[in-house]
């Protein structure tokens, strides 16, 4: 296997190189010998291209790929910067200094700026290079370690040695934290324009084909008229609302360092089960986002159903023995939210549990629900009670909350008291009440956080252990789920997909890949990059889970058969007060 | 405003004898009160006090970026006689402006010093020992001075910080002054600095006695100035590189007739920098400056114009009564500038960046209001802006 790596073009303009490169001299502190912006003057990335070794290939397929590499580069490429510097070294060795102990020089310590010409030439890299390119979300290069090796300064101070090794030591530093922090941006960045084009039409052929109306030329700000999605069902406006402002949103996907920051401690939260998970406002939640995701990838509903009855219990069960979900676990939290999904199946009320059914499914398929149900053999015992009629209406309305948060179960659900004359254990946590008035799925979540006011603090605890669970699951689920957030990139990448994704029109087409999403401008690739040493391990791990999931679901059947026939035991007050008590211990404490 | 522990330390050299003016840092002590002067950031309160003659503590409280403060203490072994209490002390020793030199008085012989008790002698040398902590950032700052001899001075300061190398830095300044010349030694050991700077006062020399006959010219025309020469030079032994500079001053004495002035020259020939000063002292209340900083290798100039404006309060009820009454008559006032309702200094350079500084007392308390401005950035003008409130007892 060969490929083949075309080094011209590269060469050809690097006036937007420049730009970025400028940008991100001038981003970080700089020293203070340093006195003026630095800025690029030449860019040549020479006619050598680096030597790549193949070490590893993730995937492959004609519109994306992945890989480890080991580059060497020794070529002949060079870069030259303009500033301007102190040329007085006494002035900046006393700048860093305090003045109490200083000598305080009266005129000796003057500065005296100098034009600056530094040309980086003889560049020796070696280093292991992730490379991840997919057509849709371009190219991510990161830096397994510090790939620079050697480097020549040549400045105007060379004559001077002081100053010639401080240059040398201080840009040496800089373009260390260049290749390892702005570099895989830079070039993500690059990769994405050039390729906008394609990336655009691409969009809007989606936009044709789900709305089947001409594509208007900014679909985004006018949403069409009449639309219907690709089966010819009519779409309501809030999806149109959802679909048209969606974009928007994606465009902006970056993240502030105090964001990233907060991620990276929610992902260590999830590592070491630590209580304290940082609260990120405005954020979808991947358990919550990616639903989708067993559909568009490796197909396991096992795993969503648990999660999602799991989370049901967390919010909603009652202090029977099945809420002893271990919510914290990150492990075993399939086997122990068994219980709870069958606490829900003994309910009478053949309606809850067919809108648990439904809400297994919630954003992936919203036209194929119907057939989704029918499908799936306990939702069908279940459902038995209830028309089907009666049950879509609200599983619609259902559906459109999944994409949120759970909220806290305070309010009881009215609804279904007063049609079915018992509680459904399931629902409250998702009152119609509490649905979002847009329908717009991935606007409500980024409202939620904030409505979780201080009097919910308790309730606002199981929230995040879906959190913890569901990226695991994704990793398992998901053909090769590597240790993300290894580097910044990856931790934003870690959660702008799931926003992207749950955004994606892909939930209507179930078959399609991830990566063929066309709305997700970001580091998508989450959800196929990363640890490919992992991989095995995950497979494994993946293989372990589902076969565990298909026992725990044999058991459940066997028991919901058993529970079918006798009346509901769980639900024994008032409501009200059953909601009362729950708000008092919240289930995530039980265990 | 003078922090309270410099103006402590200004009061031991003060009762010392030691004249801080006749340095080679000192030779542009005047323009740089004028034009460099601090303007405060955010809010700052200190609360100080000379407890005992010898003994003095101090605390700050801050706000810039998180509440930060510092605690420091000083120790005198000599006892300061100054007022210092914030209600009753010499705005003139605790804000800094013209410096108005005195004629050179000549160095205490040894001798002078010397404290003899039963055969034995029991003199110590004036020590001066400041420590000064800076609470959330963990920065120690601390000083020993000591009068070696009248013509001499030993100061070591020390600031530990663990975010410099090394953890810290220690100066070691060894200062000889003896009226005609004055000669410092120093070493840092942050890269190994050292240093040596010297200062000549030509004219007349305050150790020689007159014997000769007062002359009928020296009379007529009394020496009205003094004109100062002066060096300095710096090598660091770790990173090879030095610095050096050479400087003239004139200044006028008191006896000289017209408005008081100094002129300074200071010129670096490594890097080429030239730096004129003129401060005129334009009335008992007003002091101007200007200095131009030109480069001749780079061809960057500066222009720098600063103003020092006391306002004092004016009784005009009473004023033409007491002109009328007696026209050169002076009420001994209860405190030295009791009648000072603030000083002004502003200064503004070529580029348009100004900065205002109104400073005195109300009541029991010290303030410095000051704010910086870039006229040249139009979206935000205001650079910074602060108050500081001193009270000591």
């Amino acid at each position: 296997m060969a490929f083949n790596f075309n080094w011209s073009p590269l060469i050809a303009d690097t006036s937007r190189a420049r730009d970025m490169l400028t940008t991100a001299l001038n981003k970080s502190p700089k020293p203070p010998i340093i006195v003026d912006d630095i800025i690029v003057n030449e860019l040549n990335l020479g006619s050598t291209p680096p030597e790549l070794e193949i070490l590893e290939i993730g995937d492959l397929a004609e519109d994306r790929f992945r890989g480890i590499f080991k580059m060497q580069y020794a070529g002949d490429a060079f870069l030259t910067l303009k500033t301007k510097v102190q040329a007085n070294p006494l002035n900046t060795y006393l700048s860093a200094k305090p003045s109490f102990a200083s000598p305080q020089p009266l005129a000796a310590a003057s500065g005296l700026t100098i034009p600056l010409q530094i040309t980086l030439s003889d560049i020796r890299l070696s280093g292991f290079v992730i490379l991840v390119f997919s057509k849709q979300k371009g190219i991510t290069v990161v830096f397994r370690n510090d790939p620079l090796e050697s480097l020549k300064v040549s400045s105007t101070f060379d004559s001077i040695p002081f100053v010639r090794d401080y240059l040398q030591k201080e840009i040496e530093g800089q373009l260390r934290v260049l290749f390892m922090e702005d570099l895989p941006a830079i070039i993500h960045r690059l990769s994405l324009r050039l390729w906008s084009s394609e990336y655009q039409e691409e969009t809007q052929e989606r936009l044709d084909a789900s709305n089947d109306t001409t594509a208007p030329i900014d679909p985004l700000s006018s949403p069409p008229q009449d639309a219907v999605d690709a089966f010819g069902n009519p779409l309501d406006p809030a999806q149109i609302s959802a679909l048209s402002l969606d974009p928007t949103q994606d465009m902006h996907a970056s993240f502030s360092q105090k964001n990233i920051l907060r991620l990276a401690a929610l992902s260590e939260s999830q590592r070491t089960l630590s209580l304290f998970t940082p609260s990120i406002c405005e954020a979808v939640f991947r358990a919550w986002a990616s639903h989708d995701r067993p559909d568009s990838g490796a197909n396991t509903p096992g795993l969503t159903q648990s999660s999602l009855s799991r989370i049901q219990t967390t919010f909603g069960s009652m202090k029977s023995n099945t809420s002893s979900v271990a919510s914290g676990s990150t492990g075993n939290e399939t086997q122990a939210s068994r219980p709870s999904l069958v606490s829900y199946s003994s309910a009478p009320a053949g309606l809850s549990l067919g809108a648990n059914r439904s809400r297994t499914h919630p954003m992936r398929k919203r036209k194929k629900r119907v057939v989704n149900l029918r499908k799936n053999p306990n939702g069908d015992v279940e459902s038995s009670g209830v028309s089907t009629e009666a049950n879509t209406p609200l599983q619609k309305e259902q559906e459109e909350e999944l994409a949120t948060p759970p909220k806290s179960p305070v309010k009881p659900s009215l609804r279904f008291e007063t049609r079915h004359g018992s509680l459904d254990v399931g629902e409250p946590s998702r009152l119609p009440e509490k649905t979002n008035p847009e329908g717009l799925l991935p606007a409500a979540p980024l409202s939620e956080p904030p409505r979780l006011s201080k009097s919910k603090q308790k309730t606002k605890v199981p929230i995040p252990s879906p959190i913890i669970e569901e990226p695991e699951k994704e990793k398992r689920s998901g053909s090769s789920k590597p240790p993300l957030s290894k580097t910044r990139l990856q931790a934003t990448q870690q959660t702008t997909s799931p926003l992207l994704r749950s955004l994606s029109f892909d939930r209507v087409s179930t078959l399609s890949s991830s990566s063929k999403n066309p709305l997700s401008p970001t580091y998508a690739e989450s959800t196929t990059s990363g640890g490919i040493l992992e991989q095995a391990w995950m497979l494994k791990m993946a293989q372990e889970i589902a076969r565990k999931v298909q026992g725990e679901k044999d058991r459940e059947a066997a028991r919901d058969r058993q529970q079918h026939a006798p009346p509901p035991q769980a639900p024994k007050g008032p409501a009200a007060g059953l909601w009362e008590e729950e708000i008092d211990a919240p289930p995530a404490y039980h265990a | 405003m003078l922090d309270f522990m410099d103006n402590v330390q200004n009061a031991f050299y003060e009762a010392s004898h030691w004249n801080i003016d006749n340095s080679y840092g000192a030779l542009n002590a005047t323009a740089r009160a004028l034009l460099d002067f601090q303007t405060p950031r955010g809010l700052k309160l200190q609360i100080s006090s000379l407890s005992a003659p010898n003994f003095a503590t101090s605390y700050t409280l801050g706000n810039v970026g998180v509440v930060d403060g510092s605690v420091s203490y000083l120790y005198s072994s000599l006892p300061l006689r100054r007022e210092f209490k914030s209600s009753e002390l010499d705005l003139h020793h605790a804000i800094r402006g013209y410096r108005h030199f005195q004629e050179l008085r000549r160095p205490d012989e040894d001798w002078w010093w010397e404290v003899w008790h039963s055969g034995k002698r029991i003199d110590r040398r004036d020590t001066l020992l400041y420590g000064r902590i800076f609470l959330p950032q963990s920065t120690l700052e601390a000083l020993y001075l000591r009068r070696l001899s009248p013509t001499r001075q030993l100061k070591i300061s020390a600031v530990s910080d663990s975010s410099l190398n090394n953890g810290g830095t220690i100066l070691a300044l060894l200062q000889n002054d003896v009226g005609k010349y004055s000669t410092e030694y120093m070493y840092s050991t942050d890269s190994a600095l050292m240093g040596v700077r010297g200062l000549y006062n030509f004219g007349m020399d305050p150790r020689v006695e007159l014997t000769a006959p007062v002359t009928a010219q020296e009379i007529a025309e009394p020496v009205h100035g003094r004109f100062s020469a002066g060096a300095e030079l710096y090598y660091g032994l770790l990173n090879k590189s030095g610095g050096i500079s050479t400087g003239l001053r004139f200044t006028t004495l008191p006896n000289h007739t017209g408005f008081p002035y100094t002129m300074t020259l200071t010129l670096n020939p490594l890097m080429g920098n030239l730096s004129s000063t003129y401060a005129v002292k334009a009335g008992s209340n007003l002091a101007l400056c200007s200095r131009f900083d030109f480069n001749f290798y780079s061809y960057e100039s500066e222009l720098q114009l600063g103003c020092e404006l006391w306002r004092r309060r004016r009784d005009t009820d009473l004023e033409w009564a007491v002109k009328k009454l007696r026209a050169d008559w002076k009420r001994p006032t209860v405190s030295p500038d009791d009648d000072v309702s603030g000083v002004l200094k502003a200064r503004v350079d070529q580029d348009w960046r100004i900065g205002v500084l109104w400073e005195g007392r109300i009541k029991e308390l010290l303030f410095t209001l000051g704010a910086s401005l870039d006229l040249k950035r139009r979206e935000q003008i205001f650079r910074g802006i602060g108050i500081e409130l001193q009270y000591s007892s």
